[in-house]
């Protein structure tokens, strides 16, 4: 059930209804309740993928409670653990790349391996690493003997089901039993938060979907893109992603504000940043923050040297580039990120000690936003393109080498960019806006580095902001499209 | 302010906004369905996309026309009824992709009340790749999934489109607005200056459309030849007839298309006759095939007084074109029953 769709509005206001009429007089039953409504939730899009969530779900808590047990009597786990990582991982490739590694192993060795056709299962890659980081803390000593129930609504627990934040156990868990004192905070928190999501969604990132698919679709088909198409389509895409998956983390975090839960922020205006390692710090922050405890760490992190801190790096967002999708496109992404990521730590270590005079920094600074921005949507090209090939025609037209023409720069294109550009680096986010109001909804995503409050723009819960954010509200609504997914809802 | 408080003037807003939406589409709905010129507002340029899947269940037509804004403004049921004795539709849209009028002919062709279709093959030109759409089209209003099913969940998709969508609200708001300026006794057909498809072209307009439509060319890519054989494939088994008709461009905009690529014309052309030919040796549903976009009494006009008699600009005809174009096609004279 898409967020930016009239059945999730009312299943949304059943299910905060039903969680705050239960809170008060059945404190136990809320969490059976949340469990069910979420389960509905994953079922509406297939309800015969659902026994595969559940069984999935079942399995990792038999794992990771053996996993404990054995934890406490000293005895050896490691058994487990692995077969529980092969499961949660041989899971993902069966459903996940299957296909694209037997095909590719049957292109690259002329053989001809039978290609079984999966339906992916929606969110398989994210609550299968929910899980496998639930499988490792629990090999590490951080769970808590948890219940089934729990742990089966820590997974399922719809407003981060689809699409993220990746959340950990020890940050959801303790939520669900905490009273919260405030339902009226909470609704009036969330839904302005969802609101300012579903407008991102319907009065923005649709309303650039369609150029940017056409001038992408055009590379796909082989016309060779000119100048402006390239340029165009890039700027197109690299908007509609960030309002797309700001638009999705906003109205999952506002969803589950209304049901007294904080997930953790997950995007903080990522195009604002001077570099890509801050990029990656604003950027799906979970994510990262997944890859950085479990991957990156795991493979030698920062010890060992500069030149093996890069390779690592470089494989993490490898392989975080495949965790989006089976394509080689979404690797080649990674590994570029990864490049991207290599070359900032390797400049920082050559200019560490350096001062940039004061008169100096402002400017270095915009140049620095500036490269950036044209780094990461150089990548995007990459991860928009269904091919190589393609991905490589709109990168030939960045520099003038077709003649296609598949938009024209219009003034209109020309307002709408200025004004993307002016939302994305000059205004406050959704999280700075809503970030002091009374008594904090939102966690911050960084322990030692809190999200500042907005100067302007500042949300508080007045009778005209409430007017306000209801009109904008009826107007996201009027703009809603049943067609247009998040595009994150793929991974 | 108490934060219930707020939840309760937000929600408050929203709900009062809603009810007013629900109220004007609702209101503006039935007044365009009960106007006598009701009908010609389905030639108007707007929000077409968004409002059409739910007029064609709501007039449950028998004859409906497919295509881009050639068609829409080329058809206008107000004219064509009383001459046909039957209930037409204008299913056309702006700049139709070639996914969409395969999606809207499948929309049609899955009508209980369609007993025939006319489709304008110049929605099957260009380079259109699968699923290409324009802004408004969603295809969930649609009777039909692209691989021929019942949409899931189609009613709440067509409520949700009539009542709470911008492009309801718009088309609603543009359509009752034009049927409102509209004096007693007037139609359409009294007042261009409302409905630009009873327009004339003049002088100034067919220059400013060739210079326009300088480097234009007609040619059917891979793409729009396989929504096509889609198409007729969808039409194989159909209860409702399928006439296809390339359209009576003007001539002066011909001359441009041959000049352009007078090959990709002439394989267009080639590529729709093998198809249908192939069509109708296969299937118990024939389809017919016109082919205007050529030399004959419409196209060669030229202007009278400085304006056309059948002609918006070089490439839309008039509604009286339109009823031309289907008395050669012979749907006046053979009754569709």
């Amino acid at each position: 059930m898409p967020f930016n769709s009239y059945p999730y509005f009312i299943f949304l206001a059943v299910a905060v209804l039903g969680y705050r009429l239960l809170e008060s007089r059945a404190p136990a039953g809320r969490r059976v309740f949340l469990l069910l409504a979420s389960y509905a939730f994953y079922a509406w899009w297939r309800a015969d993928f659902l026994a595969l969530l559940i069984g999935s779900t079942v399995i990792n808590y038999m794992l990771g409670r053996e996993i404990e047990l054995r934890r406490t009597r000293h005895a050896d786990r490691r058994l487990f653990l692995i077969g529980g990582l092969i499961f949660n991982l041989g899971l993902i490739a069966i459903f996940k790349y299957q296909a694209l590694f037997v095909t590719t192993a049957n292109t690259a060795f002329n053989i001809g391996l039978p290609v079984a056709e999966f339906f992916l299962p929606l969110a398989i890659s994210f609550f299968t690493f929910e899980q496998i980081s639930y499988l490792v803390d629990a090999d590490s000593g951080k769970t808590r003997n948890y219940s089934l129930l729990d742990y089966s609504l820590f997974v399922a627990y719809f407003p981060h089901l689809i699409a993220g934040p990746i959340v950990r156990h020890n940050d959801l868990i303790p939520q669900f039993h905490a009273m919260r004192s405030a339902p009226g905070r909470d609704l009036a928190a969330g839904i302005t938060l969802f609101t300012i999501g579903l407008a991102k969604k319907t009065l923005i990132a649709d309303n650039l979907a369609p150029f940017a698919d056409a001038i992408f679709n055009a590379a796909g088909r082989g016309a060779p893109l000119g100048l402006t198409d390239s340029w165009l389509g890039t700027l197109f895409f690299t908007f509609q992603i960030y309002f797309d998956f700001s638009a999705y983390s906003d109205m999952a975090l506002g969803s589950a504000v209304m049901l007294g839960i904080r997930l953790p922020v997950n995007f903080l205006s990522p195009y604002k940043a001077a570099s890509i390692i801050e990029f990656w710090r604003r950027w799906h922050i979970s994510l990262s923050a997944f890859l950085r405890d479990y991957l990156y760490i795991p493979l030698g992190g920062n010890r060992g040297g500069a030149a093996r801190r890069y390779l690592n790096l470089f494989i993490t967002m490898l392989l975080g580039g495949l965790w989006h999708g089976a394509n080689w496109t979404f690797m080649l992404w990674g590994g570029l990120h990864g490049l991207y990521l290599a070359i900032n730590h390797a400049f920082r270590h050559v200019t560490k000690g350096m001062t940039v005079p004061p008169a100096l920094r402002l400017p270095l600074h915009a140049l620095s936003v500036l490269l950036t921005f044209a780094a990461i949507s150089f990548a995007w090209i990459v991860f928009r393109a269904e091919t190589l090939t393609s991905a490589g025609n709109v990168a030939a037209g960045l520099i003038g080498l077709g003649d296609s023409g598949v938009v024209s720069f219009s003034p209109l294109a020309a307002v709408a960019l200025i004004l993307l550009f002016g939302i994305v680096w000059f205004m406050p986010n959704s999280m700075e806006i809503m970030w002091r109001h009374g008594n904090p909804a939102l966690p911050s995503p960084y322990e030692n580095e809190p999200v500042k409050p907005a100067r302007r723009l500042v949300w508080a819960p007045t009778r005209l902001q409430a007017f306000a954010y209801g009109i904008l509200c009826i107007v996201a609504v009027l703009a809603l499209s049943n067609l247009k997914p998040f595009i994150y809802f793929q991974f | 302010m108490e934060k219930n408080h707020y939840a309760f003037w937000f929600l408050g807003t929203v709900a009062l906004g809603v009810a007013a939406l629900i109220g004007f589409n609702w209101a503006a709905g039935a007044y365009i369905l009960h106007h006598p010129s009701g009908a010609s507002v389905q030639t108007l340029s707007g929000f077409e996309r968004a409002l059409k899947p739910v007029w064609i269940t709501q007039i449950k037509p028998q004859l409906v026309f497919v295509g881009s804004s050639r068609v829409r403004d080329g058809f206008d049921p107000v004219l064509l009824d009383p001459a046909l004795k039957l209930r037409s539709f204008n299913y056309g849209a702006s700049s139709m992709t070639p996914y969409e009028a395969r999606r809207f002919a499948q929309d049609t062709l899955a009508q209980p009340s369609v007993q025939q279709m006319v489709v304008s093959l110049d929605a099957f030109t260009g380079n259109g790749g699968p699923g290409e759409a324009l802004p408004s089209f969603d295809e969930t209003r649609l009777a039909v999934t692209p691989e021929g099913t019942p949409t899931p969940r189609r009613g709440l998709w067509l409520f949700t489109t009539r009542f709470l969508s911008g492009g309801a609200l718009g088309m609603n708001a543009l359509s009752a607005y034009a049927l409102a300026r509209l004096k007693q006794g007037e139609s359409a057909a009294d007042r261009p200056d409302i409905f630009n498809a009873y327009s004339h072209m003049s002088e100034a307009v067919m220059q400013r459309d060739l210079n326009y439509r300088r480097a234009r060319t007609l040619t059917m890519g891979p793409g729009p030849a396989r929504e096509l054989t889609t198409l007729l494939a969808s039409a194989c088994h159909a209860k409702a007839r399928l006439t296809l008709f390339f359209p009576p461009d003007h001539m002066a905009i011909q001359t441009r298309y041959r000049h352009g690529d007078a090959a990709g014309l002439d394989a267009f052309k080639q590529t729709v006759r093998g198809a249908v030919e192939r069509h109708n040796a296969r299937c118990p549903s024939p389809v017919a095939l016109f082919d205007f976009l050529n030399e004959n009494v419409l196209t060669t006009e030229g202007l009278r007084d400085g304006s056309s008699p059948n002609y918006v600009d070089l490439v839309h005809f008039r509604p009286p074109a339109g009823l031309w174009l289907l008395e050669q096609m012979r749907l006046t004279a053979k009754k569709v029953n």
